[in-house]
């Protein structure tokens, strides 16, 4: 039997100030038990909500347990010096950006040497020992800026591992990051793990490929441990405990739509950015059908972004052309924003939109500027947060308190207002749990049978292959 | 409308004598340089600090490319500049002088600034930010010295950031129909809350996300923080400040 390094027993935590005054208080977490033993790797899976972002903050020392022992090293949180205790357990959390803050890779990782206060030449050994663990040795002197999302947070990792930690904790530390990028910080993940670093992986969903390396799975829901047992025991159980495995083989959309009417007709579109040299687009060539559901896809950094924001006129098309309508896109005035209400855009994070204090004036905001007001803009209001599936009492709500996946569905509401013909979205399903995917999947399929164009921007093939009727792989350019 | 093109005093890489120099001198050296350009009276001298600038241009390997760039947005504050000068001059003198005597300061002010720009073109946040710590280190006693430095420096990293940011929220809501640059002043900045509240939500959640990842890594509990490179006094930094300083006098004198 292996030592244990960590251990929770009962731990519990609530936000609610009266807690312990009153028995039935909201617990964000109640009596969570669990250990890990040296070299293990334990994965704690839970839904959006279930209470694993407070476990986190927990296991990390950011706040106390409200009940309960927390142990490592056998030593209680209590008596640890803190500064101790970052020594031995690093966490790394979900978006790599918030996370370095120097400007260089170098410096970045030397700043938990620097806070132990180690010398210079200690500092150096560090950071070239955590930069050759996550391979990015090469990379070292390069500005963070100038990395992509997985280096960066293979960056993030170096930075915990400089700090020479037995315990390395992760929340979802590969949500945000597309396939490739996670595929290589697996390969860090498993390597570390085979070197006898001790691993806790927070997160609401097990890639397939990554079964044969997880030791244990834990399942949190409401805050609560309601499974714990071996990953194979798991594999097997999955479905039942309301989390899908992703399978190997993709699946495909077996009741594919096909339309001979373009949308859109884009001929040799080249687009280049004021400051640099290489073109982010370059002679593409796409028709975006009528009524169907296009995905395009494509590595980070491939211009899909940009390719779509063409699309309602907030790029200036630098050469080629965009017909619609059998026309070229308008450039300014009054057809600029009747384009730009029958072409929809929901950018991927809901809150680089949300401003209102409440659901109703968050929605109000497009058929406002449109020009609808009283009742033909209640109407459209109410139509548009049905349309999503949310019930009427959300419209007195504040947009910022709603859950992620709320946020998500206000912010395509809010598009769905002006009822645009076609509809795009940026990753609409990143950051999302399974069931939150779920809904907005069933959201786009039922807006396309209504006759909606869809387009969606993703790096997830699976969602691509299963959904949509047409493919883009903007790298190829390849239509399938 | 695009702002997460601006590369505003961002960064740039280099092998040369002006990135390798200690940020102390090169803070030093702006000081002084600075107010030097600010006394500057007749042609000859500014001509003189105008070859100088470009020397320094020349030794700190930026391409003259990204120094245009980078200065782009300096260019309101100049045509400022200038259309002051003039209004506030052509009353007094006439035509000519007026317009030779804006022209004067409006172009002392570019350089000035152009000088003040290569500071963070050539020094990372990070130097830049242990530079000002090592200066500021005679107010110790009070002010939190190291924690300013350290706000400076995350704040520097974060810029082009937020510009990205902004970038999104502006075509988020103009995707919406907002209407950003039309109408009055007063319509305008109504028209701008839309952009400012989410701004506002995404730099607090930012803010809240890079202290916990700072406390993660022992920041804070940290009794003596030490660098990985160490700022170390140098020959080549005397000499900088002495070339400075002769400059200076130069510019002044002249």
């Amino acid at each position: 039997m292996k030592k244990i390094i960590l251990e929770a027993r009962n731990v519990s935590f609530s936000y609610d100030y009266k807690y312990k005054n009153e028995k039935f208080a909201r617990r964000a977490l109640n009596r969570v038990s669990f250990s890990l033993c040296e070299g293990e790797r334990l994965a704690i899976l839970g839904h959006n909500g279930s209470g694993k972002s407070t476990l986190v903050k927990i296991l990390g020392a950011l706040i106390d347990a409200a009940e309960g022992e927390y142990i490592i090293d056998g030593k209680n949180i209590l008596d640890w010096d803190l500064q101790e205790f970052r020594k031995t357990v690093g966490v790394v959390f979900q978006d790599p950006e918030s996370q370095l803050i120097a400007a260089l890779v170098e410096d970045d990782v030397a700043f938990s040497p620097e806070n132990q206060g180690l010398d210079s030449r200690e500092i150096q050994e560090r950071v070239d020992m955590a930069l050759e663990q996550v391979a990015m040795s090469h990379k070292r002197a390069s500005p963070v800026s100038a990395l992509s999302g997985g280096e960066k947070q293979r960056v993030a990792i170096a930075g915990a591992l400089a700090a020479k930690v037995k315990i390395l904790i992760l929340d979802e530390a590969t949500a945000m990051i597309d396939p490739d990028g996670r595929r290589e910080i697996e390969k860090i993940l498993r390597d570390l793990h085979k070197s006898g670093t001790s691993i806790i992986q927070v997160t609401h969903q097990i890639e397939p490929e990554n079964f044969s390396d997880i030791d244990r799975v834990i399942i949190l829901s409401n805050g609560e441990i309601i499974w714990e047992s071996s990953t194979q025991d798991f594999f097997t159980n999955a479905a039942n405990l309301g989390f899908e495995i992703p399978s190997d083989k993709p699946e495909f959309n077996t009741n594919r739509k096909t339309s001979n009417k373009n949308f859109f007709a884009i001929k040799n579109l080249s687009f280049k950015f004021e400051n640099e040299n290489v073109f982010a687009l370059e002679n593409v060539n796409l028709d975006i059908k009528s009524g169907l559901w296009l995905s395009i896809i494509g590595k980070t950094g491939s211009g899909k972004s940009t390719l779509i924001q063409h699309l309602n006129g907030l790029y200036k098309i630098q050469s080629g052309e965009i017909i619609h309508n059998g026309k070229n896109l308008p450039v300014k005035g009054s057809e600029l924003q009747k384009l730009r209400q029958n072409v929809g855009l929901v950018f991927q994070n809901p809150e680089s939109q949300i401003f209102a204090q409440t659901v109703h004036d968050e929605i109000a905001f497009a058929p406002m500027n449109a020009g609808y007001d009283s009742q033909e803009l209640e109407q459209k209001i109410i139509h548009a947060l049905r349309a999503v599936g949310l019930p009427d009492e959300f419209l007195e709500r504040n947009p910022i308190m709603l859950s992620g996946g709320e946020k998500r569905l206000v912010a395509i509401a809010s598009i769905l207002s002006v009822e645009p013909e076609c509809l795009i979205l940026d990753e609409p399903l990143a950051g999302l749990d399974s069931v939150y995917q779920k809904r907005i999947l069933n959201l786009l399929s039922n807006l396309r049978t209504a006759g909606h164009t869809i387009i969606t921007v993703t790096h997830d093939l699976r969602m691509a292959a299963k959904y949509s009727d047409e493919i883009f792989d903007i790298n190829s350019r390849v239509k399938s | 409308m695009n702002f997460s093109n601006i590369t505003f005093g961002q960064y740039i890489p280099r092998n040369s004598i002006i990135h390798k120099l200690d940020p102390r001198a090169k803070l030093l050296g702006l000081l002084i340089l600075v107010s030097a350009v600010f006394t500057i009276k007749n042609f000859c001298a500014f001509a003189l600090s105008v070859l100088a600038l470009l020397c320094v241009i020349r030794a700190s390997k930026i391409p003259a490319k990204s120094i245009v760039k980078s200065s782009r947005p300096l260019l309101f504050l100049i045509v400022f500049t200038f259309a002051f000068n003039m209004i506030a001059l052509i009353f007094r003198y006439d035509f000519r002088s007026a317009f030779l005597q804006a022209i004067f300061t409006s172009s002392r002010l570019l350089v000035l600034m152009i000088y003040a720009l290569l500071l963070p073109l050539t020094t990372t946040p990070l130097e830049l930010a242990d530079g000002i710590c090592a200066l500021m280190q005679p107010f110790r006693k009070f002010l939190p010295v190291n924690d300013i430095s350290m706000m400076l420096g995350i704040a520097l990293r974060f810029i082009p950031l937020l510009m990205q940011e902004a970038d999104k929220i502006m075509k988020s809501q103009i995707s919406r129909g907002a209407k950003l640059d039309q109408g009055n002043i007063f319509q305008r900045v109504r028209a701008f809350f839309p952009v400012l509240i989410p701004l506002f939500v995404i730099i607090f959640r930012r803010a809240d996300e890079v202290a916990i990842a700072m406390e993660v890594r022992g920041y804070g509990n940290a009794k003596i923080r030490t660098r990985r490179k160490p700022l170390i006094w140098k020959f080549q930094d005397t000499f900088a400040i002495i070339i400075c300083a002769i400059l200076a006098g130069i510019f002044t004198l002249a």
